[in-house]
């Protein structure tokens, strides 16, 4: 019992700053903005009113693509490490983290110099005149930045477990390169790979502080859309803010959920095997 | 030949990482650059101006003060926790493993979202609910580092050795805990003070131009001289760069010690196998 209440202070904050936030976050998108009265009028007003729905559509798109680009970048980044000497992989790992921390204004700032309207790279090759920093390729390229290394920190610790000896077994049963890589690295990657990939599209849909510093609000993005009605003076309508907030939430528990039930169903298959 | 296709990647990425922060630099150390490749002049007046600003050095004062708090409050909290859950609560630690994932999950401004929704009708201080939402944010940081230090020191054992021979509780804290996760500890303090140093949208939604911490000054100045900010943003880079670099050593320093641990333990492994050979051979004869 004594021990019990050691636990106390961690479940305190827990609640506080979590759950009781989350769920009156999810009560209030069912009360009207002004009067408080309860309603669906916020969920019906996400579908009707274009310029919600098509934040969360727009916030999808570049977090698919910014997740596909960031996923197959890590990948590779992997892969081509997994041939370096290990000291040498330790250090480059610790790059690409840097390179992850240096995301948000400053990112978008440095692209900004030198991809931007007036950019130093635009003036220097011609190739990129007509490139738009403020695009879905400008805003994917500027999220790279920190995706590839955000995959990398989860994908290179699974991809350094797979032993050179499987590759000689496969070799010396004749197997092909590429059957080798169906049969033998991909299913034992593949858990590491679903969540990997479940948590860069929630970075990418997530993200904040890059878009708002890159684009201001000229992009209509979900984060963007809902600080603006929760914090924003002079249009601030809460209400409807955490009715987004929380599809939003549950858009991510959902996937996040399948994604888990896909990986634990597999496990179970390979038990029963 | 195929090891230098492999290469390929890492030298493109390499280049995409470092063309950025090159732009920075040229851009904070010179007057105007706009169409050639290098700017004409080399100055460090940006820096000059940058260390007269008051502003500038308070917000570098706030944000210290941030993560310095919020990374005591995280520390002082979570590492009794979690020995605590190490020893006597493995079913928690089975539940805690997931709950720290959703920070991962439930991206900031919903948190935010959830917290103004909570907190802005009531007078708590605006500060202990950013410190609070850091918390939070951080918890999957803070989780892994203070567990893999627990694991890696095998806590449970040294405890149980401990109070075994009679050592107070006291002394199991001072002499056995505190030595031994000093090194773990100044990784996850580090990791989390750079990231709450650092933090730009908790504390711009939460509380905002009243409390400018040094990200926040970044913005103003991105849209009032580009120049001004670069200078902040190489400063910036630098301070993670050191972090970086003390973080990489720590850990180096601790892998060291584990590896030493290991191949100690599989000496007396032998050792001990050795003996039994050597008992089931007397046996067997």
């Amino acid at each position: 019992m004594k021990k019990k209440i050691g636990l106390l202070p961690l479940i305190i904050i827990m609640m506080a700053f979590l759950i009781i936030p989350l769920i009156i976050m999810v009560i209030k998108s069912f009360k009207l903005d002004g009067i408080e009265v309860f309603s669906l009028d916020n969920y019906k007003e996400f579908f009707a009113n274009k310029y919600y729905y098509e934040s969360f559509i727009n916030s999808m798109i570049i977090g698919l693509f910014s997740a596909v680009l960031g996923f197959i970048g890590a990948y590779i980044i992997s892969y081509s490490l997994l041939g370096l000497s290990f000291r040498t992989q330790e250090k480059i790992i610790t790059i690409s983290n840097l390179a992850g921390n240096f995301a948000g204004i400053p990112l978008a700032f440095s692209f900004i110099i030198l991809l931007g309207n007036a950019g130093v790279l635009k003036m220097i090759i011609p190739l990129l005149k007509n490139f738009n920093l403020y695009s879905w390729w400008g805003l994917s390229l500027t999220y790279m930045y920190f995706q590839i290394p955000l995959g990398i920190l989860f994908l290179y610790p699974s991809m350094r477990e797979i032993k050179k000896e499987w590759k000689e077994s496969a070799d010396i049963l004749g197997a092909s390169n590429f059957y080798y890589w169906r049969k033998v690295v991909f299913p034992f990657l593949k858990p590491t790979m679903v969540s990997t990939f479940i948590i860069l599209l929630a970075n990418g849909i997530g993200t904040y502080e890059t878009a708002y510093a890159l684009t201001g609000s000229n992009i209509n993005l979900l984060t963007i859309r809902i600080s603006a009605l929760v914090a924003g003076d002079v249009f601030a309508k809460p209400n409807m803010g955490s009715a987004l907030a929380t599809i939003f939430g549950a858009f991510m528990v959902i996937i996040m959920w399948l994604s888990q039930r896909y990986n634990r169903k597999e496990e179970n298959l390979e038990k029963e095997y | 030949m195929k090891k230098n296709i492999r290469k390929i990647p890492l030298i493109i990425f390499g280049i995409y990482f470092i063309i950025p922060i090159i732009g920075t630099f040229l851009y904070s150390t010179s007057t105007k650059w706009d169409n050639s490749i290098l700017p004409k002049d080399f100055t460090l007046k940006w820096f000059l101006e940058l260390f007269k600003d008051t502003a500038f050095i308070q917000a570098v004062a706030r944000s210290f003060v941030l993560g310095l708090v919020t990374s005591m409050v995280i520390l002082i909290i979570m590492i009794p926790t979690l020995i605590l859950v190490r020893l006597y609560f493995p079913k928690v630690d089975r539940i805690l493993q997931s709950i720290v994932l959703l920070p991962y999950a439930i991206p900031g401004v919903i948190l935010v979202t959830a917290l103004l929704g909570t907190y802005s009708m009531l007078s708590i201080p605006m500060f202990i609910v950013l410190v609070g939402a850091l918390f939070i944010t951080l918890l999957p940081i803070t989780y892994l580092g203070i567990n893999n230090q627990l694991k890696l020191i095998n806590i449970g054992e040294m405890i149980d050795a401990a109070s075994t021979l009679g050592a107070s509780m006291v002394q199991i804290v001072t002499k056995i805990i505190i030595p031994n996760i000093r090194l773990g500890t100044t990784l996850v303090f580090l990791m989390v003070f750079s990231a709450s140093f650092g933090e730009y949208m908790l504390t711009n939604l939460l509380i905002g131009g009243r409390f400018e911490t040094i990200r926040i000054y970044m913005m103003r100045r991105m849209n009032e001289n580009g120049h001004l900010a670069s200078a902040v943003m190489i400063l910036y880079f630098v301070f993670l760069l050191i972090v970086a670099i003390f973080v990489f050593i720590i850990n180096n320093k601790q892998k060291k010690r584990y590896i030493e641990k290991s191949k100690i333990e599989e000496v007396n492994k032998q050792k001990l196998y050795g003996r039994k050979e050597d008992l089931e051979n007397v046996f067997n004869s």
